[in-house]
């Protein structure tokens, strides 16, 4: 029975929980509403390949698969039909009274039979698109922010790993959250919801270079869209103002005035109407450029920000107190997370950052500051804002109260009465803005140049032992991981050139969750030697993981070209780029001249991953383990991959054989606590963790999701614990 | 009464202009930000306690902000994508052969999609690309695009009893009504001081428009005299998403809005709150009124759920 079938179809069409898997930010309004979905990934799945190392990673939103949905039937379904074209060049070509005939032409009597019509030529379904990386983490973060602020109980940032947000992606959430954050802050001021919105961009790492068209203030474009079309009076058109009336005269002769409505319209206002509009608005004008008159161009005052959340704070209202997601932009209002300017607006960032190097203070302060029409006012202003605000913000009046107001109100009165900040203030602020820009910019360089260095311990006691390498393999192989990094540490301290303790060294934090030391120390193994495959494989993998899709298809090329068997496959000059289908190809064919190479079906896997193709990833993983039923790490990886394709069930059974080989193998621990979370067993996830915490509380992570599981199961009380990292309180009350 | 709860964020609901149990639902993850869509077309029960019955899902790669019912066949849907793109559905198809057609015009994301209800073989989309698109089911590329807008335009409706006449509701604080003979829109209303949201034309009376604003507030507007507003509704204590004329009563309207509230207005009279609705746990961002029975009202919202019940009971009551 159809209808059957198109249950069922639709059903499977849906692909459960892909959907939520799907994106970057999946969590994000998750987050908002704490409505995550219990198929979400998380990004730590997918361990790595190499025969030891296991990484996570996550697939890179491709934008060409973005652009899928519905290409499939550009063109395809009308052939270019004598008719239609020519309709569509009539109709390109009609203007004016010509509308009017393209517009009846377009409806040739009864309608033809569209649905016989459209099934002309199936369309060839392309499966939906389900972009993104898997996104657990950042729905949980947001989640456990949000839920923050029913305990208050403080949030604090945590770092999330790298998302891999592509920058349609970014883009979207910026010019979504901005267009839908004017909705909500209805009466809230432009400034306001810039910051709102930069606090989100500022906490997901979306800075300046996402292109896009950006917020537009959508009110003051209006009216300087009238300014402008009242300027151009004398500029021909035909929709300049007093244009308008005489078109609409004469079209409405010529179409035989069909429409009486219209009619009357024009009878009762006429030129006369529109004169009286323009004037109104006219005058609207006249005060934003009034307003513009200051150096400040965003009109909005400050004290709406806060209003926000004083309204926020006032509103008994349960529904509001319980909506997590006026809590969670309410509570970004605060201040409490940075607004690190990422738009460069002009006149408003510079107050901001310049009030916030000369004086220091909280960023919230900082942006009040900002909003001030002009410094004449401010005193006033601030006293009443004083007032308002007291009650509202205790961080704010604090830090209000250290500065000893009056004295800098007075200070700074003075300051612009003198001319402190020169004849034209805002080439002053924009410089200053400049250099705290730039700033902020070397600052950002410096925490990225800062990845793969290599941190060591301190305080090492292996350091003198007579054979650190030997010992630490021994520790390793014991899966005493903390201990082993110790001994290995050592090791690459004494020879810094041995490629071998890196990469054990890269391993043993692979294993352990430790990811950035895990790259550094592989970085540093492929720097003492650049043709070691394991070594290669694991920064393929690594790399990956970090979403560098391109540094990770050229390791991973590397791997193949440095290897004696494949290494007629691939060219005698590495190319200068690689596009991963053609890598896929190259060990699709080494994996067709030696089958039972574990470690090309283990690549192979890697790369399905990159290209989320996870069937196929899955097939490929499930090869080696044929081959290599023994490989805990690769256990793991198929668990991650299964996880990934939304499998969780599935995942659990390839963590727990990965265990079963290797019992100390943290990051399995880890991803088992994750995969319980994805399904929305929130309580046994937080024993993985901490079963996987116990081994290595240097874990991170694994801290975060934790204290994500944790704010999920509503398990606030135990918050503290993990914030202060008791782990005997959370091994008590979480026994595995 | 029925309740369905969607695997995403609630964003639009209509009910089929065909079938008195039937409702398609447009939904986004992530509240629309980012993520996948999904479109439901759902049946209701014949018994108030049974479940509705999902008759067909499409998933799309972003988000539904719209979905429109064709009112010439009961089974084709159109979709306003997050994409910019539109989308057109058959649910007497298996889902392989949907969608029946992806129309990629939109620069940025489609916000609305309204069929036309008089000539019924277009439609138009709204988008944030400031323009607004015509359409008709049988032509791979939109017959013409409406742009003069200066901001995001998130609604456009078809004038119920002049098929070639109907209003757009923008960002840039105006509504404009356009007649699609003429080149340019034959009216600007500049119809809020902040951002219009939605706008529909009364059932009745063909002069009548009411918009919904950013302001909180719902006007309604007579054409022939848009100067000032014929009323100004207030009640709602965030933004109004969208308002609609009862097909049924000529001043009956419904809204839902920010404050997570649908509310039931007769303009014409004093108090015009008739009726408040407060089930949503999350922003109400859609509402319909069936045409085919009167009363019965379907509500969704970002909590996930879709609500359908019969006005003056309560959308909760099992």
């Amino acid at each position: 029975m159809a209808m059957r079938e198109l249950v069922s179809g639709g059903a499977a069409c849906a692909v459960p929980g892909s959907s939520s898997s799907s994106n970057p930010l999946a969590a994000l309004a998750n987050a908002f509403t704490g409505s995550s979905s219990k198929t979400q990934e998380r990004l730590k799945e997918v361990p790595v390949a190499t025969p030891t190392g296991p990484e996570q990673f996550f697939p890179q939103p491709d934008e060409h698969l973005r652009a899928l949905p519905g290409s499939e039937l550009d063109g395809a379904f009308l052939p270019p039909n004598a008719q239609g074209s020519a309709f569509m060049r009539t109709f390109r070509s009609a203007y004016q009274n010509d509308f009017s005939d393209a517009w009846d032409e377009v409806q040739p009597g009864p309608l033809p039979p569209v649905a016989a019509d459209m099934r002309v030529g199936p369309v060839p379904q392309s499966p939906p698109t389900l972009e993104g990386p898997p996104q657990r983490m950042l729905s949980g973060l947001l989640h456990s922010f949000v839920g923050s602020s029913h305990g208050g109980i403080p949030f604090r940032p945590a770092q999330l790993p790298m998302l891999g947000l592509s920058e349609g992606d970014k883009r979207c959430i910026r010019d979504r959250s901005t267009i839908m954050a004017r909705h909500f802050f209805a009466d809230k001021s432009e400034d306001f919801i810039n910051a709102q919105v930069n606090a989100l961009l500022h906490s997901l790492d979306i800075d300046s270079d996402v292109r896009g068209r950006g917020p537009l203030p959508g009110r003051f474009r209006e009216m300087e869209d009238y300014w402008n079309e009242s300027q151009g009076m004398m500029r021909p058109g035909p929709h300049v103002a007093d244009g308008w009336a005489n078109e609409f005269n004469q079209l409405r002769v010529n179409h035989g005035n069909p429409e009486s409505w219209a009619h009357s319209f024009e009878q009762q206002h006429g030129a006369n109407g529109w004169a009286s509009e323009f004037e109104q608005e006219h005058s609207q004008l006249m005060s934003t450029d009034r307003m513009r008159g200051t150096n400040v161009p965003n009109v909005a005052a400050m004290e709406q920000t806060r209003m926000l959340a004083h309204t926020l704070a006032q509103n008994n209202d349960p529904k509001f107190q319980n909506s997590k997601f006026l809590q969670f932009v309410s509570k970004m209002s605060r201040g409490e997370l940075i607004f690190d300017d990422n738009q460069v607006k002009p006149a408003s960032g510079d107050w901001a950052s310049e009030f916030q190097q000369q004086y220091n203070a909280g960023p919230s302060w900082a942006d009040e500051y900002v909003q001030h029409d002009g410094p004449d006012q401010w005193a006033s202003e601030f006293a009443t804002e004083r007032e308002q605000h007291r009650s509202v913000d205790d961080q704010w009046v604090n830090e209000f109260s250290k500065l000893n107001v009056n004295d800098w109100a007075d200070e700074f009165g003075q300051q612009v009465a003198e001319g402190a900040f020169g004849e034209s203030t805002g080439d002053d602020w924009a410089n200053a803005y400049e250099e705290y820009f730039n700033e902020q910019v070397a600052m950002k360089q410096r925490s990225d140049s800062s990845r793969g260095v290599y941190v060591f311990s301190d305080m090492n006691p292996y350091v003198g032992h007579p054979n650190p390498l030997k010992e630490g393999q021994e520790l390793f192989r014991k899966g005493l991981l903390s201990e082993a990094i110790l001994a290995l540490e050592a090791e690459v301290l004494k020879n810094p050139n041995n490629s071998e303790g890196w990469r054990l060294l890269g391993i043993a934090h692979a294993e352990n969750d430790d990811d950035q030391q895990a790259i550094a120390a592989m970085m540093k193994a492929e720097e003492a030697d650049p043709t070691n495959l394991e070594v290669l494989l694991a920064l393929g993998v690594s790399h990956t993981n970090e979403l560098e899709q391109a540094a990770a298809l050229r390791y991973l090329y590397g791997w193949l070209h440095h290897h004696p068997k494949y290494k007629a496959l691939t060219s005698l000059e590495t190319p200068e780029s690689f596009y991963h289908a053609d890598v896929a190809r190259l060990y699709n064919d080494a994996a067709e001249m030696s089958p039972e190479d574990a470690d090309v079906h283990i690549v192979l896997g890697v790369l399905y991953n990159l290209s989320r193709e996870y069937d196929r990833a899955i097939a490929s993983f499930q090869t080696a383990l044929k081959l290599k039923p023994h490989d805990y790490s690769l256990w793991n990886k198929l668990g991650a991959t299964q996880a990934n394709s939304v499998q969780s069930a599935d995942a659990i059974l390839a963590y727990q054989r990965a265990l079963d080989l290797k019992p100390n193998y943290v990051r399995a621990w880890a991803n088992m606590g994750i995969s319980y979370a994805n399904q929305g067993m929130y309580e046994d996830s937080i024993r993985y963790y901490v079963r996987a915490l116990a081994m290595n509380p240097k874990a991170d992570n694994a801290w975060q999701y934790l204290r994500i599981s944790l704010s999920s199961a509503s398990r606030q009380d135990m918050l503290e614990a993990c914030d202060s990292r008791n782990l005997d309180v959370l091994q008590k009350e979480f026994p595995l | 009464m029925p309740v369905f709860k969607t695997p995403f964020n609630g964003y639009s609901v209509k009910f089929s202009p065909f079938y008195e149990n039937r409702l398609a639902v447009a939904t986004a993850q992530n509240f629309g930000i980012l993520g996948n869509g999904r479109v439901h077309v759902l049946s209701l029960p014949p018994s108030p306690g049974a479940p509705v019955a999902e008759i067909a899902a499409y998933d799309t790669a972003d988000a539904v902000y719209d979905i429109a019912w064709s009112e010439s066949h009961d089974s084709i849907l159109v979709a306003a994508v997050a994409d910019g793109s539109v989308k057109v559905y058959d649910s007497n198809l298996p889902p392989a052969s949907n969608p029946l057609r992806s129309l990629h015009e939109h620069s940025r994301e489609v916000h609305s999609v309204d069929y036309n209800p008089t000539r019924r073989d277009s439609f138009l989309t709204a988008s944030w690309d400031d323009s607004v698109k015509l359409w008709t089911v049988d032509r791979p590329a939109s017959i013409r695009t409406f742009k003069e807008h200066a901001y995001c335009v998130y609604a456009a409706a078809w004038n119920p009893r002049h098929a070639d006449v109907f209003a757009s509701a923008s960002g840039d604080c105006t509504v404009r009504v356009w007649d699609v003979r003429e080149p340019g829109s034959t009216m600007i209303i500049p119809a809020h001081d902040f951002e219009v949201l939605y706008t529909d034309w009364n059932k009745y009376d063909d002069c009548i428009l009411a918009t919904a604003s950013v302001d909180k507030t719902i006007r309604v507007w007579d054409v022939r005299s848009f100067r000032v507003p014929v009323t100004v509704l207030n009640g709602h204590s965030y933004a109004v998403r969208k308002v609609k004329f009862s097909p049924h009563r000529g001043s009956l309207m419904v809204s839902c809005s920010y404050d997570m509230a649908v509310c039931l207005w007769d303009y014409m009279v004093e108090d015009a709150l008739i009726g408040r609705y407060d089930h949503h746990t999350e922003f109400a961002v859609g509402v319909d009124m069936s045409v085919l029975v009167e009363g019965l009202l379907a509500s969704t919202g970002w909590d996930e759920l879709v609500y359908v019940w019969q006005h003056g009971t309560d959308p909760r009551a099992p």
